[in-house]
């Protein structure tokens, strides 16, 4: 199988914190990661640094997708290799309707694709489609982007902006915070539709109950910015039986 | 001068049309301050319990060759109970360095409703002052919005008094400025009775070396009870030299009313300009993206969809860094 990302040796930092501190990982298409480990270990630091974000300086390391030099390339250009985050905290943004902010950014990869812009018909009937898959209710198109939305509406939204997008690597940080039984359950559903063999998924989560609807190949845990354990999926049962003292435990 | 009166196809159209007219729009032509076909000063009149069927579209221009200073009057009279929709614009023919200045009456007697939207339009060493003298009798509504898009100084006077109980005035504006642009609103509103209402939204977005000022008073004289008063200013610096000055004020004499005002002056927001990068859209469409959703706030306030839709492409157009050019136009002058 290919290698769709390696991250070798990846150190980061935010106003000279140093919060990944050596992180391996290799990820082929066609699996499904997970991340788990404690508050504050790194997880999420991890993921925005896997999608661009600025606020964080990687000090040393480096990380590979698809062949290319991640780290040199903007968040769009992310986006347009193929990488997906699927934010913990959805961002508001009044004014902009889910319909134009899903229109600007579908139209903008066809475009670095070398593809025409979709009609408005195709357009619609695309939304409506994989607003489906989420089980959205329409009316959501017309909305500003996740502004007043029900933290589940919010990780709803999140699933079917990667829907559209149609990622070959997608990062869940966090999908599973703020979500009841019914809403995990459609929000695993639609990430389970996706799977593909050309594609990958790294599923970041604090709890195991995530886990039972969305399969990982490999779970590893992190603390303190370093991979502390890689093993199977029984590893998130023996988390939710022991926590995660035992394996630090053993680590320290 | 009554609305049948008035000359909708001047003979400017010749060298000035709209391909695609507003649908339920009359035109009519003010070339350098006075009507064209009737060259006398606009004087806007609407007896009791008229309803204008149509909007009608005002266009202002300042032609080639035309005064380079020039002051004229136009006047806006609703007639008791009386409704209608004006969009009034202005806009330069040529490059030459025009100072123009403008007095602007409107009056709405008892019970009539108004909506104007105003656009202008001009050149880079075009000053444009117009000063809006606006008395609302009681049950009077009033709903005006300004698109200042572009000029290279734009000032608004405009004062506005309610003068009859359970009077409405809505004011909303957007003012864009980038290069060396200055555009400013001086606003006085009074409420001299009790029981009326205002709203005023006022927001802009500069870039480069553009200014803007902002200066609102809101008076509630002491017998105006129950009067309800809002008003907001907000800004948006997208450069480093952009200047917004603003200057909210209330004065309050009565002591059973609602008032507020805020005044904001900021910056794009980084979280949601990542958000939307890395959903692929490009830093520079992110940017506009924000903007527009800022503007958007003042453009819902026009009430037709057509003019609505076109005024958002405008000012689209504007934030990307065009001169507002109206692709329904069949000059390209401005």
């Amino acid at each position: 199988m290919n290698t769709l990302l390696k991250i070798e040796n990846l150190h980061a930092s935010v106003a000279d914190k140093e919060i990944l501190r050596g992180i391996d990982l290799e990820i082929k298409a066609g699996e499904t990661h997970a991340i788990m480990g404690p508050n504050g270990s790194g997880k999420s630091t991890l993921s925005a640094v896997l999608a661009g974000r600025e606020t964080f300086t990687v000090t040393e390391g480096s990380i590979i997708y698809d062949g290319r030099d991640l780290l040199a390339m903007a968040p769009e250009e992310r986006s347009w290799a193929g990488i997906f985050l699927g934010f913990q905290y959805p961002v508001e943004i009044p004014g902009v309707s889910n319909v134009n902010f899903m229109k600007a950014a579908v139209n903008e990869q066809r475009k670095q694709r070398g593809l025409e812009p979709l009609g408005a018909a195709q357009f619609l009937k695309l939304m409506r489609e994989k607003m489906s898959y989420v089980e959205m209710d329409s009316s959501f198109s017309g909305r500003g982007v996740n502004v007043g939305f029900s933290g589940g509406e919010k990780k709803r939204n999140e699933i079917f902006q990667m829907a559209m997008l149609e990622p070959r690597l997608a990062i869940l940080d966090e999908t599973d915070s703020g979500l009841d039984v019914d809403a995990l359950r459609i929000v695993a559903t639609g990430v389970n539709k996706m799977k593909r063999p050309d594609n990958a998924f790294i599923v970041i989560t604090h709890y195991q109950r995530l886990l039972d609807y969305i399969v990982p190949d490999v779970i590893h845990v992190l603390y303190k910015g370093r991979i502390i354990k890689t093993a199977g999926k029984e590893l998130a049962l023996e988390i939710e039986k022991n926590g995660y003292d035992r394996l630090i435990h053993e680590n320290e | 001068m009554k609305m049948n009166n008035l000359i909708y196809a001047p003979a400017l159209k010749q060298e000035f049309r709209c391909r695609v007219p507003l649908r339920d729009a009359r035109q009519l032509f003010l070339v350098d301050g006075s009507v064209q076909g009737a060259g006398s000063p606009l004087a806007f009149r609407l007896e009791d319990g008229e309803q204008m069927d149509k909007m009608l579209q005002i266009i202002g221009v300042r032609s080639e060759g035309g005064p380079q200073e020039l002051e004229f009057e136009d006047t806006f009279h609703f007639g008791k109970g009386s409704s209608g929709k004006i969009i009034q614009c202005a806009h330069t023919f040529s490059l030459d360095l025009f100072k123009t200045r403008e007095k602007v009456r409107i009056t709405l007697e008892e019970g009539a409703a108004a909506e104007f939207v105003v656009m202008q339009n001009e050149h880079n060493r075009a000053v444009h002052e117009t000063s809006y003298d606006i008395s609302l009798a009681a049950g009077a509504e009033l709903k005006m919005v300004f698109l200042s898009l572009h000029g290279g100084e734009i000032l608004n006077r405009i004062d506005v008094s309610l003068d009859g109980e359970n009077a409405s005035c809505e004011l909303g504006g957007l003012y864009l400025t980038d290069g060396d642009q200055r555009m400013d609103y001086d606003i006085r509103l009074t409420h001299n009775v009790p029981s009326c209402r205002s709203n005023q939204l006022f927001k802009g977005i500069l870039d480069d070396r553009g200014k803007a000022h902002f200066d609102g008073l809101i008076k509630v004289v002491p017998d105006a009870q129950k009067s309800e008063a809002y008003q907001a200013n907000h800004n948006l610096l997208i450069s480093s030299e952009a200047k917004a000055y603003t200057k909210p004020q209330l004065e309050i004499y009565a002591d059973d009313v609602k008032c507020s005002h805020g005044a904001t002056i900021g910056r794009l927001n980084p979280d949601e300009l990542f958000y939307m990068r890395t959903r692929g859209i490009p830093m520079a469409e992110a940017k506009l993206l924000q903007q527009m959703a800022f503007a958007y706030e003042v453009l819902e306030k026009i009430s037709s969809d057509q003019l609505r839709e076109r005024m958002q492409v405008l000012v689209e157009k504007r934030l990307r860094g065009e001169f507002s050019r109206c692709q329904n136009c069949s000059k390209n002058c401005c």
